[in-house]
């Protein structure tokens, strides 16, 4: 046992001193995916050197680009078109007001068939309200800690109230990028009434002030004071002067923050489990998804000839403009395809229904929001919409 | 003779070739290659097959060239899980991982990552603005970026959310939802620090806000320092212009970092002294951990590999007791460049050095390779990569007892594939 041993530490120090060797060899010969490098890079990485046109396996010009220049001056005008994002401390916000009870009516019209009533999801669609706020004594959100693992089915629940961390994300998120099939189609006043109501529908607060109340207008000055709950829920702190400090030193130790391997070749043993020593045992899939689109198939055949093929010019602006909603029924929208639903809907008649889709109607903007359909257009999607409804 | 006669003899054709194939594979191990009397004779070679008789497509006959029809399955795939919304607009669609060579995805099979749907945005219109703490603020249009010097890079992107299915253990049953969420191209661009050295950036700035022009307007805080390394404004992804799924006409590329953070269809890149908290830097991209509290700001995606042969896809049913068989599969890192793979065969108790092989470039894709002779015998086959900034991929206990099941992103445990006696191969994994 004890020559075995012996053996084993000689073959392990020839193998130590061999890639030592190789290292070395490495660098002299440029050995392909052996580059020079320095760690210490704000990411936990290392950085390569360019130098002497070498940068890791590629070359590049050395020649001077000093004086390289193309474009031309934004001007104030251009930049103050685009420049309207808004940082936590309120620089950027614009002027502007809503109300709780204004903010409840377009979230009505124009949220609500996606995330629910109050905010409280749907059908796949985030949800912004809800969850428990409460923290613990170091004033972590407690619900937060959920695991869903060893029979836990409790989720942590991540919406404005319980997750975010600042509240000027949630004016520009609604602005920039919402409602979802026609964004930016909200008034800055529209859009603080709304961003509004789902502050009060967290149940927030601010300067001591409830937000739950319909009279209750928020402004830019309210906005930037609103400290959301999880403010501190986040790590490594990027506020500061030594936020760079603290994200490189954050990842420099991966393994105690974002978890790390080890190289054992023999033997390993991989405790886990809720007592830290439960062997590790096969998980295997309990219910495989495999529900997928393109179905699974791997011939290497021809495909099957499509039947019919050309697609009629209505179908395609259906598809662009108005199957989002109405493709589904967990929208509100008249489902295609839905006899009964579209039954409801032409008992108003045609001419009437016409009119409903170029002007809109409840959550649906004029022509679903594809301003560039003319009239006829509009017309022939709708007849599309019916006639593909029709009882068969 | 009819179709069925003919079916029928075809058959049985078959089985015989199959049944004297087994008969004389003893005779061919035993070294003996004269060419032999006893097989069967294979039609495809015995008589002219159709495409050699008959006169082919005209040379040009696709302008934009496509893909044999026979490789028609080879496709990207999604399903209602890779959704972020109820519909697919916010959604992804997966890489076919296992059925591709070598370390460049083809345009059309690259993974698409949409928040608002894929945008078709006319490149004479388009506009980038660089302004905030410089000293000159710019516009450019498309034709006067590419005015600029330019890099070629090949880069792996992959979203964060790799594998974000498979915390609480294995649900999908393919390589290609396993891990197919990321892609490797040559990507072409200009460095960033190029333009940057012209406008003045200011001592100040700290941190770029780089911004989509999409309906979702994806945008996301960079450390300056990275954008002075590495990032690249890009605008071709292998020789041609970027596909719309990709950004096209321009994205912004950090080597190595999440694929949100490579901003699609750029708009806007502003240099500012403090960070933006951003929709997507704050409600989601950021990994929620067992205390409680979330890793933000979390770039770079870790040490990571895959086997893709065999795989469930494309598995060892075929083989034969004894066959020398090539496990080949991809490692990657965002830290740096893969220095080595580990293979088990035990599910971890032990491991050997495979081999890379190909190009090994940093923040890329890298082949691994290792001969393996097929015995039948049920296995449990892993790999784990590591690489030159010292990250270990860790095993699926390591990684969870850090951070939990319910981060979502940036999960690199190593992956299993169970073989069974017969070659099949299915996706567990290790853990307790």
């Amino acid at each position: 046992m004890f020559k075995l041993d012996r053996k084993l530490i000689t073959i392990g120090m020839t193998l130590a001193m061999s890639s030592t060797f190789a290292l070395a060899a490495a660098s002299a010969q440029c050995i392909p995916g052996v580059y020079k490098s320095k760690p210490g890079a704000i990411d936990g990485g290392v950085i390569y050197p360019r130098e002497n046109g070498v940068y890791t396996a590629y070359r590049y010009n050395t020649q001077s680009t000093k004086g390289v220049s193309f474009g031309r001056t934004a001007t104030a005008n251009e930049i103050k078109a685009w420049d309207v994002d808004a940082r936590p401390d309120g620089t950027g916000l614009p002027e502007g007001e809503g109300t709780v009870e204004e903010g409840d009516e377009l979230y009505e019209t124009q949220c609500a068939v996606c995330h629910g009533e109050f905010g409280g999801g749907g059908k796949g669609y985030p949800q912004l309200a809800g969850g428990n706020q409460s923290k613990d004594k170091d004033g972590v959100v407690i619900t937060l800690k959920n695991q869903r693992e060893y029979g836990k089915t409790d989720a942590p629940k991540r919406t404005v109230g319980t997750y975010w961390p600042v509240a000027t994300t949630l004016f520009t998120y609604i602005r920039d990028a919402m409602p979802y099939a026609h964004p930016k189609s909200l008034t800055d006043n529209e859009v603080y009434a709304i961003t509004a109501y789902i502050l009060a529908q967290n149940g927030l607060e601010v300067d001591g002030e409830e937000m739950d109340d319909d009279e209750f207008v928020l402004n830019k000055e309210k906005l930037m004071k609103v400290v959301l709950p999880n403010r501190n829920g986040f790590y490594p702190n990027i506020d500061g002067p030594k936020a760079q400090e603290n994200i490189r030193a954050f990842f420099a130790d991966r393994a105690k923050n974002i978890g790390m391997g080890t190289r054992c070749m023999k033997d390993c043993k991989d405790p886990g489990g809720q007592d830290g020593k439960t062997p590790a045992a096969v998980a295997k899939i309990k219910y495989e998804m495999k529900d997928v689109v393109p179905p699974y198939a791997y011939a290497k055949d021809l495909p099957p000839e499509t039947e019919g093929g050309s697609v009629s010019k209505a179908e395609k602006l259906y598809d662009a403009s108005c199957k989002l909603c109405h493709g589904t029924d967990t929208m509100g929208a008249p489902k295609v395809g839905d006899a009964g639903a579209w039954d409801a809907v032409m008992k108003k008649g045609m001419d009437k229904v016409l009119v409903n889709a170029i002007k809109g109607m409840g959550g649906m903007p004029p022509k679903g929001g594809n301003a560039d359909l003319s009239d006829a257009d509009t017309k022939s999607i709708v007849e599309f919409m019916v006639n593909s409804s029709k009882k068969h | 003779m009819n179709r069925e006669q003919e079916e029928k003899l075809t058959s049985a054709s078959r089985r015989d070739f199959f049944k004297k194939t087994v008969s004389v594979s003893a005779v061919a191990a035993t070294g003996l290659v004269v060419p032999s009397t006893v097989l069967a004779d294979d039609e495809n070679i015995m008589h002219h097959v159709k495409w050699g008789t008959t006169l082919g497509d005209e040379c040009n006959k696709n302008p934009y060239g496509v893909p044999s029809k026979y490789e028609h399955n080879v496709v990207r795939r999604t399903s209602a899980l890779m959704s972020s919304a109820g519909d697919m607009h916010a959604a992804i669609s997966m890489t076919p991982i296992a059925e591709l060579e070598g370390i460049i995805v083809p345009n059309g099979l690259h993974f698409t990552r949409t928040h608002n749907g894929v945008a078709h945005v006319d490149p004479t219109k388009w506009r980038l603005m660089i302004h905030g703490l410089v000293e000159k603020p710019i516009v450019l249009t498309l034709d006067q970026l590419k005015r600029y010097p330019s890099e070629s890079r090949i880069l792996f992107l992959e979203c964060p959310s790799n594998s974000a299915a498979e915390w609480k253990g294995p649900q999908f049953g393919t390589a290609q939802f396993v891990k197919g969420m990321m892609s490797c191209s040559e990507w072409t661009g200009v460095r960033l620090k190029t333009i940057l050295d012209e406008l003045g950036l200011k001592p100040e700035a700290k941190w770029m806000l780089a911004e989509g022009g999409d309906g979702s307007e994806m945008s996301r805080t960079l450390p300056v320092e990275k954008v002075l390394d590495d990032v690249m404004i890009v605008y071709a992804q292998n020789g041609e212009a970027l596909r719309d799924e990709q950004g096209y006409p321009v994205r912004l590329m950090a080597p190595g970092w999440e694929a949100n953070l490579c901003v699609k269809w750029l708009k806007r890149l502003e240099f500012g002294d403090k960070p933006w908290y951003a929709k997507e830097e704050t409600s989601k991209y950021t990994a929620l951990t067992a205390s409680g509290k979330a890793i933000q700001h979390f770039y770079a995606l870790e040490t990571n590999s895959i086997i893709t042969s065999p795989a469930p896809e494309k598995d060892w049913t075929d083989l034969k007791k004894g066959d020398l068989v090539e496990i080949e599969g991809l490692a990657w890192s965002g830290y740096g460049t893969v220095k080595g793979v580990d293979i088990s065969f035990d599910g971890g108790k032990n491991y050997v050095e495979a081999q890379l092989k190909g190009l090994v470039l940093p923040k890329c894709w890298t082949r691994f390779s290792y001969m393996y002779k097929y015995e039948g015998k049920p296995l449990l086959l892993q790999s784990r990569s590591y690489d030159d900034s010292g990250d270990i991929q860790p095993t699926v206990n390591q990684e969870k007892k850090v951070v939990g099941v319910e981060g979502v992103y940036h999960r690199n445990a190593i992956v299993t594939w169970a073989i069974t006696e017969k070659g099949e191969v299915s996706n567990v994994q290790i853990r307790s």
